[in-house]
């Protein structure tokens, strides 16, 4: 029972960086080893380019005018996000300058969110222990040493930060092209006012100039985390049952019930994989709209 | 008690805090629906946003409540 809550967390974060899947070189004194999510962010990043960024190519190079298939449901997407996310929020001016970055936004979480919820490296550990037959403790096998840490890399802290460090100088690349550099600044707090207000209307907007990137760091990594341990908890409650009643019955019997409720949750998740994705899309380009349409 | 003992407590608070404000938020919305139903895509604009910066505050809240349970 002890196992439980340190089994879940395994699962859930990064595996460990002193037992990284590739090994590379310090830079500067920082580890550029390949770990778990970096292997994640790598393959969401060739699939992306398969996925979306050929088929667009070939279209666009192509001479059918029509699309087909695939593109069809690319370009729903596509045109969903520019004209009822990006076009209300940024305005008309600007549409055309902020739709591809809001759209590499939405296509890349939405894929590194899908991935966690498709359990490829269980399955391939699955078919190494029983069908090659690769004990566990060999950790020279690749498979094994590919098993630890979780799949979901928008789970990842750093991820999500670094997705939120883009969105927040592109709210001052923004805002600056809009009004100048000068100007943008300017525009963060109302012009106006008696002086007495500036003195705490100026530190509240610098603290929500730096609020915004962290709660999209925190809400993106949180949900994507917590829908997890949520799908873990449930399953681990045959694991715990079964050992406090010391019966196998036991854990098999609330398997009945937590196995249909993980299904439930997995379909939640499934939800909250594409709202998530929506949601830091139209933060991004509600933050972004703030700083180009300022009206006070 | 020790001060952790308190923080599933701290959980539960988050949790009904939230639960209230979608739940306004929920209620608000389907009642100006059924007053005005061809406004129902502004009202599911207007709904939004809020509704996500309130999500955001409650997992916020609960990072942090997890973050005192295991440092």
């Amino acid at each position: 029972m002890d196992q439980v809550g340190s089994n879940i967390i395994h699962h859930v974060s990064n595996s460990d960086i002193a037992h990284p899947i590739i090994h590379l070189p310090s830079i500067f004194g920082v580890n550029f080893s390949v770990t778990k999510h970096v292997l994640m962010l790598w393959i969401v990043a060739v699939l992306l380019s398969v996925v979306i960024i050929v088929p667009v190519r070939t279209y666009l190079t192509g001479s059918r005018s029509v699309p087909r298939g695939w593109m069809n449901a690319i370009e729903a997407i596509v045109q969903f996000i520019r004209d009822s996310v990006v076009r209300p929020n940024v305005g008309p001016k600007w549409v055309m300058t902020w739709t591809p970055l809001i759209l590499t936004f939405f296509f890349f979480i939405l894929f590194a969110n899908g991935i966690g919820m498709i359990p490829i490296f269980d399955i391939l550990g699955a078919f190494n222990r029983f069908v090659l037959d690769v004990p566990a403790a060999d950790s020279h096998n690749v498979i094994n040493g590919m098993l630890h840490g979780g799949v979901t890399a928008t789970g990842n802290f750093n991820v999500t930060g670094a997705l939120a460090m883009i969105t927040f100088f592109s709210i001052i690349t923004a805002g600056t092209k809009a009004h100048g550099f000068i100007n943008h600044w300017k525009n963060l707090a109302p012009h106006g006012l008696a002086w007495p207000v500036y003195i705490i209307l100026i530190p509240i907007e610098i603290i929500g100039l730096l609020v915004k990137p962290f709660a999209l760091t925190m809400r993106l990594a949180a949900n994507m985390t917590g829908g997890h341990i949520a799908l873990l908890a449930l399953l681990s409650l045959m694991a715990i049952f079964g050992e406090m009643f010391h019966s196998a019955i036991a854990g098999i019997g609330v398997a009945f019930i937590s196995v249909p409720m993980a299904v439930a949750i997995s379909g939640l998740e499934i939800i909250v994989i594409l709202v998530q994705a929506y949601v830091f899309t139209l933060l991004t380009s509600v933050f972004m709209g703030m700083a180009i349409n300022v009206h006070h | 008690m020790e001060a952790t003992a308190l923080v599933p407590l701290g959980m539960g608070l988050i949790v009904v805090g939230a639960g209230l404000g979608i739940g306004r938020f929920a209620a608000a919305a389907a009642e100006s629906i059924a007053r005005q139903p061809e406004a129902a895509d502004k009202i599911t604009g207007a709904v939004n946003l809020p509704l996500f910066l309130l999500e955001g505050v409650a997992i916020l809240a609960e990072v942090f409540t997890f973050l005192m349970l295991i440092l």
